[in-house]
Parts: C-alpha cells; structure tokens; sequence
C-alpha cells in the first residue's frame, strides 16, 4: 500500500513538473513563495526571534514565521540579511550562522553553523560562499578580527578560510571572479579574487560603505557620515573607482531602497536624544534631492516594489514585539499597514 | 519574661495574625500583615522552605503561588511578575531591608538561595503605602529567624543531584536567655550540563547545556541580645556571591560570565514601653554585579525609626520615617540618590468581626516630593460558626516606584526628566477557614490594578532610551485551597491553585488592547502529600498557560505543565543525631519546555538530599 502510494506521487509530481515545463521556460514550477514580497524580521537581540514573513501585494495575504511553517523548527537566530543567488536563499543571521532555503517552498537545503561569529552578508562566486562576518567582539567592544569567510559549496558546509579584511565588513557584491567588499569602520572597499581566496586590491572611499548596487550597467557603492551621502562607482575590469557623488543629505543610515527612475530613497534618523527618523530621495542621475520625503520614528527598513511602484517602510516599533509595515504609494499616500514580525528590518521583492 | 509578655500583647489580638508560631519566639520581628487588612499575603511554612532548600526562591514562588517566574535557564536569571506586572514592579526585603538593586531596581531570585533564609512572606498588591518603592504588584519578604534558650544547635546539609548538582549548608547556633547567634555557611553548585534539543540547528540535534555551569557561596550571621528587660537588639549580616556563566538563548553562542556580591546588614534596636514599640533600624547594601568583566556597584545605606502604640483600645497606630542614601559606580556613570520617606498607619478594630486599617506614606527623592500615597483595608468576619469561619477582605491601594539609577544616568541614552511609574489596585477577596477533621483554606481574591507611567527602553537609531510608555490595565482572579485530613495513621494535605490573569496593553491599540508579552493569562499548581510515622510521599504540579514573547501575537510560546515528586523520612536517628533524608524527582515526565522563547530548561532530574541535625 505504502509502495502503491509513493508510486502515485512519483507520478503526480511528474505531471506537475511536464505541465509546469510547457508553461514556460523556467527550468522548476513557481513556488509558493517565488513571487511576492519577503519581509525580513530581524528578531530582538537575546530573543533570537528573527524570522520571515511572505507578502503577496495582489491578494493581500500575508503569511507568518515561513522559515518556521516550512521547516518545522524556529529560525533561532538575528536575521541580519537575506540573499538570492544561484537559485538559493541564504538567510544570514548574525548570531552566527547562514541558512539555506529553496526560495521557492523555503525548504532547508544546508547551513553554515559554526566557525562564524557575526556574519552580515553573503555573495556567491566561483561555486563558493563568501560570508563577511565582523568577527567576535573584544573587551572594549571593538572588532579587530573582522573576516570574509569562504565556503566551498554553494549547499553551505565548513568554512574552509577566513580572510582577513579591515574592521566591520558589511555588504558583499560579486561581479566574475572578483567579491566587493564594504569596509564599513576604515572607510575601504577591498576586493577578493575568489579563485585564490585573497585581497587583490584595497581602494579607499569617502564616508562608511556599506551597500553595493547596480545602476544603468555600474556597480556603485553607497557610504555615509553625518553631513552626507556618497556614491561611488567601480572600472570592474582594473578594479580603479569611476565616478563620484556627493549628496548633502544629513543623518543618513544604511537602509536604502532602488526606487523609480533611478531614485534612491535613504533612511535617515538623527539618533538620541533628540531623535527623529525619516526618508530622504536622490538621484546619482539627475538633481533630485527631497531631504524629507517621510518624517516619523521606528522606520528600520525600506524596500521598492518595481512591478507595483511602491514604497515599503518597516518600523520596529521600539522591538517590543509586532513590527509595522506601511507600504506608500510614489506619492506618499498609504496603500497599506501590515503588522508583521519584531524588528522588521529589510524586503525582498521576489 | 516581660518582654514576651510585651510582644504577647501587641500581637496577639488580631485574628489574621499567625499566633502560633509567637509561643517560643523572644526575637522581635514586626508582623509584616498587622495593617494589611484586606490584603493578600501567603506565608510559606518552614516545611516549605526545607522542601526546596537546594533550589531557589525562583522554583518556589513559581510552583507554589500565582507569581509567574520568567527564568532564562537553569539557575540564570529568574525574575517575578506579580498579577502581569514587571519585575521592577515587585518590592524585595530581607529582614525589613529594601533588597534590590538600585540600579536595575529588580532582584534576581536565582541569587536569592532559600538555604540563606528562615522566612518568606509574599505579599501581592500595589502596597506604596506600606512598603514604599516598588510595591507594584507585589513584594516579597524574606527573613532570618533567631530564637533565644535554644541551647546549642547545629544542621549539616548535602544534596546531590543531576547534571553536577552538589549544594552544602552547615550552620550552627547558640542561644541563652538574652543572647542568641546563628552563623550559616553554603554553597551551591551545577554543572548545568543537560540536554536538550537544540532547535536551532538543521535536524534539531540533542547536545549539552554549555556555557551554563553556577556556584554560589554565601555567609549568614544572626544576632540577638536582649539589652535590658525593655530593650532588644537584632544584626544580621548576609553575604553571598554568585559566579555564574551565562546559558546562552539557542542559536547564539555566546559566552558571558557574571558574578553578583551582595553584602546586606541590618540592625535593630527595639524598645518596649507600655502599649508601644520604638523601633530603630539601620540598614546597608553592597552590590557588586561584574559582567564580562565590565563591574558596577552599588551601594545604599538606610536608617529609619517607627513607633508602633497601642494605648487606645482597639486602635493601633504606627509613625515612621525612612531615609535612604543610594551611590552607584557603574561601567558607564556614577549617581547618587537620596530618599526621605514618612509613613503612618492606622487600625480600628470596631469590633469582632470587622477591622479596618489605612496606611499613608509620603515619598521624597532628589527634590521632587511624591504625591501622598494612601492604602485602606478591610477584614469583615462574614459567618463563624463551630468550626467554619468566612471573613470578607477589601482593600485599595497605590503603589509607584521611583525610576532607577540606571533608567536616569546610565550613559548614553539615560533619561532624567523620567516621571515615577504609579499603580491603583483594588481588590476583594473571600477566605474561608474550615477546622476539624477534614479542614480546609481556602480563598479566592478578585483584583483589579492600573499602572501608568510604565518605563520602556525604547531605541532611538542605535541608542536605547527610557520613556513613561506604557500603561496597563490588570485584573484577575486568584484561588487558593489548602485542604488536610487524615485516614488511618496517614496524615494527608492538598493544595490546588489557579490564577487568571488578565494584563492590557493600553499602550499600542487601546481599541483592541492584548495581553502584555510573557505574561500567561493562566496559571495552576497542585500537590499531594501524605505522611505516616515520619516518612512522606509527595507528588506536586505546576502549569504555565500559553504566553506571547513580544506585544502582539507574532508568536506565542505553548503552555507546559511539569509534575515532581519526592519521598522522604525524618526519623531516622542515630543516637542524639536526627538524619532526615529525602529524594526528589523534577520534570518527572522529562517534558521539553521552555519558559522564555529559545532558553533550554533541563529535562528530568533528581535531588538526594541527606542532613544531620545535633
């Protein structure tokens, strides 16, 4: 009975895959949550509460805890990123592991547990896994030993080496054979050849990079300080820097989004004690410049969905508990709040 | 003699009062319900505290009375919440000493080891009136006991149990006409090496508890002299120092270390005059708490003066004053606080059958005075009859506590400007006492609270900051029974709990208020115990109802009930020796539960326990 039965879904799941084939080009079936939006819950510090959070804009539908629903046990960790590549979503949590899910169905596929202290971000390239990680605190609460950690596989596995690069490393970017990485605290961006898992070159930059992206064919490297942003774009044949821009926009943080025509929308939060946050546009393109697109407190992340033209903004609500979503039209106008995971932090649109 | 015939008849009229236990005891100690009519207030029997002597104030306010006792591991921080209030909301004494930490304004109960103690009174309710600062939701008492004419005494304790469990006690006493000392000496120590399921990692692995290991050593010294046939003095001297590794949250591996010192002192001076007691009290804290190697300290020295007269029949009366000096070296600050407090109270007890009582305080700190602060009770004997008594208790009260050290300095993000947080509670309550062969207690309290002004650290981009946030609105039913018979030589006892309770949030959606985070709505606790000739059998129960681990629902963590049991016998001698022994099983069903999201609590355990009593 048993053999009859699992004969019967070899079966079906051969069916589902010949019709899912004829339906396109894409090689696997769409799952579940391959469209949509992913709502990255970073989890409070000590709860280890981080989790994702599936938005489908088109019914409105939102679905809990996903990591958890579809693999029966809890994320248990600091949900610090959330990277799609080569058909694997690997989950970075910066309590010291990276998960990998289908992106699809969100199955486990493998991990990196072990040998990481405070992984932030992650890049594939040559088949490997390069994990930037700030390394563990010392006394004073510095990071000395910050490290981009390589990973031979693409399933997750040992880390094989730890490359040592300057203090806090953030975002990682792979174009070829070369991995980009933001030195954040030293001000460098330091570029690895990940065929011999070593720094080839180390470029300096203005203000603390810490997010690479892609405009109009370049790759660009977004940093900040208190007075300004910066913009500054890479040759990613010789590794030399291209262009540069200075933006005069105070307070700026990490969180960025791509929105439209090229516009950038930076989170910006003046910190304690007289705190306010709120949401600045530029354009490396044009002369755009709205220093004050939002104002509120708690903002935590923002995203742009292409397809619908809209803003999503995650407010943490002080970690207590239920973050808040609000997703804004171009013109400011709300579409919709959603109450989501604690410390929404970040969006994937799928 | 005159003495016990002072105290005799200062506290021997009052039906709430427990005047058993006065017969042999010469040591003054004001009796903590005198004027908390109305109120509710457990008092655990000795046999309780020996009970759970190896193990902490935390396990026993958890399993045997309505606090919810949120623990992050085995023998890692516990800290109580008193009808869904936090635990900056719970005052803590120990023999009339304001215990916590001025800082942090709490108390961890893992650091508060019963072996160190004779006595423990819980009192709920928000009771400023009374005992001042943070009696939100409810204090706890704790206690020494020293007796006079007991001769020599001398106990020897070991425990031994699962996962590297060796705790030891040893204490000795002598005790004259007018003199009396005790000295306690303990240590308490766990490898905390258990397993559990590490949730997570891939596959969800059974490992080891690590990074967990707990030792605790501590020194008790009681004193007492009787000065004249007028006068007595009391000291006692408390030290304890825990060296812990901090059990990580599953999926982090964290390696913290803290230790926590406690130097805690305390004398009394009473005077008996005619009808009155002058009692003056001074007091001292030490506290040290290194974490990871980053120390804070604190420091508090108290001195206050009461004066409790009788003159007037049926009217009691107490006036005092209170004035604290606080001083904090912190890793990142240093303050200091001072606190005037004037409290007075009143019972009138109009006849047999109804007392009432009203207790005031006024609180200063730094230069702002508090609003008076008043407290009214009633205890209304209903029916009595041979052997059932049915009293009626209400009772209101306010309660505050003024914002900690570090709510105000700590730097950065320490905010001054912070108001104190206030509480109103009302409650009513039924008792009913049943004497005779099959007896009984039991009673069932219905209370009602409002905290405002609730302190929050709330982030303001990477820096935390305090702010009066949050308000909440409590209420909740609380049963208590208690029943005893006996059927042929077997002597039996139940007990069984429940409580309801009920904490709004106000604060986010006063539309559609939830539940605060970790604070289960329902809460239960039962045992059985039997005896015959000494030896004794029990079996006991404890469940936690399902509770969220932020506001809102994003995730709420299932309830858990655990079941323990022991056996022991007390009468095995050997020659003038007593050699009690007594062996214990927790977790007997060896359930996986988790108490806080992601902290691993240890599976089934024993405890051997072995003493020697001279």
């Amino acid at each position: 009975m048993k053999y009859l039965f699992t004969k019967q879904l070899w079966a079906l799941a051969l069916i589902l895959l010949l019709f899912s084939c004829e339906n396109g080009d894409d090689e696997r079936p769409l799952g579940k949550y391959d469209s949509g939006i992913l709502l990255m819950n970073e989890g409070a510090f000590g709860a280890n509460d981080g989790e994702v959070f599936h938005f489908d804009p088109a019914s409105g539908t939102l679905t809990q805890n996903i990591f958890e629903t579809e693999n029966n046990r809890p994320f248990a960790g600091l949900l610090e990123d959330m990277v799609l590549e080569e058909d694997r979503l690997y989950l970075v949590a910066n309590t010291g592991k990276v998960e990998i899910v289908n992106p699809g169905d969100f199955k486990s596929i493998g991990a990196v547990i072990g040998d990481l202290d405070q992984p932030r971000s992650l890049a594939t390239a040559r088949g490997k896994l390069f994990i930037s990680d700030y390394g563990p605190y010392d006394a004073s609460f510095r990071t000395p030993d910050s490290y981009v950690a390589v990973v031979s596989g693409l399933d997750g596995g040992m880390v094989k080496k730890k490359i040592e690069v300057s203090n806090k490393p953030e975002d990682l970017f792979a174009s070829g054979k070369y991995v980009f990485v933001a030195g954040s605290e030293e001000k460098k961006v330091e570029i690895i050849d990940a065929d011999t898992e070593t720094v080839t070159k180390t470029l300096e930059v203005s203000g603390k990079p810490v997010q690479f992206f892609e405009q109009r064919g370049d790759l660009w490297v977004y940093s900040y300080d208190r007075e300004n942003v910066y913009f500054q774009s890479f040759h990613r044949d010789n590794l030399t820097k291209k262009n540069f821009l200075q933006v005069p926009i105070a307070n700026a943080t990490s969180r960025i989004a791509l929105g439209e025509d090229d516009r950038i929308y930076i989170l910006t939060s003046t910190g304690w004690p007289d705190y306010k946050d709120g949401i600045a546009v530029t354009s490396i393109f044009d002369s755009t410049l709205i220093p004050s697109w939002k104002a509120g407190s708690g903002f935590y992340g923002i995203g742009f969905d292409k397809a619908r033209q809209e803003i999503y903004v995650a407010n943490s609500k002080g970690f207590q508990g239920n973050g808040e979503v609000i997703v804004y039209r171009k013109d400011g106008s709300v579409v919709k709040t959603l109450e989501v995971g604690r410390g929404p932090s970040g969006f994937l649109v799928r | 003699m005159t003495l016990v015939f002072w105290v005799f008849s200062l506290l021997g009229f009052s039906a709430s009062q427990d005047t058993v236990a006065l017969a042999e005891v010469a040591v003054y100690a004001p009796v903590l319900d005198r004027f908390a009519q109305g109120q509710k207030v457990i008092s655990f029997e000795k046999r309780d505290l020996e009970a759970y002597s190896a193990r902490s104030l935390g396990d026993l306010l958890q399993e045997k009375s309505p606090v919810f006792v949120r623990q992050y591991g085995a023998g890692m921080l516990a800290s109580p919440s008193f009808r869904g209030t936090s635990a900056g909301h719970t005052a803590v004494f120990w023999n009339g000493l304001p215990i916590n930490s001025i800082s942090l304004g709490q108390s961890d109960l893992s650091i508060l080891p019963i072996q160190a103690i004779d006595q423990a009174e819980v009192h709920f309710g928000s009771s400023g009136a009374l005992f001042g600062n943070e009696a939100i939701g409810g204090s706890v008492h704790l206690g020494t006991k020293a007796q006079f004419g007991q001769g020599f005494t001398g106990r020897m304790s070991q425990t031994f149990g699962s996962f590297g469990l060796s705790n030891s006690a040893i204490s000795a006493g002598f005790s004259g006409k007018s003199f009396s000392t005790q000295t306690k000496l303990y240590r308490q120590f766990a490898q905390n090496d258990f397993p559990f399921r590490d949730l997570s990692r891939p596959g969800t692995p059974e490992i080891r508890a690590e990074n967990a290991q707990t030792e605790q050593v501590g020194w008790v010294q009681d004193a007492a002299w009787n000065l004249s046939e007028k006068s007595q003095l009391k000291a006692s001297l408390w030290w304890n120092r825990a060296d812990r590794q901090i059990q990580p949250v599953m999926g982090s591996a964290t390696l913290d270390t803290q230790q926590d010192q406690s130097w805690r002192a305390v004398l009394d001076y009473f005077r008996f005059g005619e009808g009155s007691i002058w009692n003056v009290k001074a007091g001292w804290v030490a506290d040290q708490l290194t974490f990871n190697g980053s120390e804070n300290r604190t420091r508090q020295f108290l001195l206050a003066t009461d004066w409790d007269i009788q003159k007037i029949e049926n009217w009691t009366f107490k006036v005092g004053a209170r004035g604290t000096f606080a001083k904090g070296d912190l890793s990142t600050y240093s303050a200091s606080d001072q606190r005037l407090e004037l409290y007075q109270s009143a019972k009138w007890e109009t006849s047999d059958r109804l007392s009432l009582s009203a207790n005031f305080r006024q609180l200063g700190y730094q230069d702002q005075m508090e609003p008076f602060l008043p407290g009214l009770g009633m205890d209304f004997l209903i029916w009595e009859k041979v052997n059932h008594q049915l009293l009626l208790k209400a009772s209101a009260g306010k309660g505050f506590k003024v914002p900690t050290l570090n709510d105000r300095f700590w730097s950065p993000g320490g905010n001054p400007d912070l108001l104190p947080e206030k509480s109103v509670n009302g409650e009513i309550g039924l008792h009913w006492l049943k004497k005779g062969g099959f007896a009984w207690e039991q009673s069932l309290t219905y209370y009602r609270m409002q905290v405002d002004n609730w302190i929050i650290w709330l982030p303001q981009g990477a820096i935390w900051s305090p702010q009066n946030i949050r308000e909440v609105q409590n209420q909740g039913v609380e049963y208590q029974g208690k029943m005893t018979w006996k059927t042929g030589l077997w002597n039996w006892e139940a007990r069984v709990s429940y409580t309801f309770s009920q904490a709004l949030d106000l604060t986010s959606d006063s539309q559609n208020p939830r539940q605060l985070p970790y604070t289960p709505k329902q809460q239960a606790n039962g045992s059985l115990e039997t005896e015959r000739n000494g030896f004794s059998m029990n079996l006991s129960t404890f469940y936690v109802g399902s509770r969220s681990i932020g506001t809102g629902n994003a995730r709420v963590l299932a309830g858990y009930q655990l079941w323990n049991a022991g056996l022991s016998f007390s009468q095995l001698r050997w020659k003038k020796l007593q050699l009690p022994i007594s062996f214990q099983v927790l977790n007997l069903l060896d359930r996986d539960y988790q108490v806080l999201y992601l902290r691993a609590m240890p599976g089934r355990s024993y405890q051997f326990n072995l003493t020697l009593i001279l």
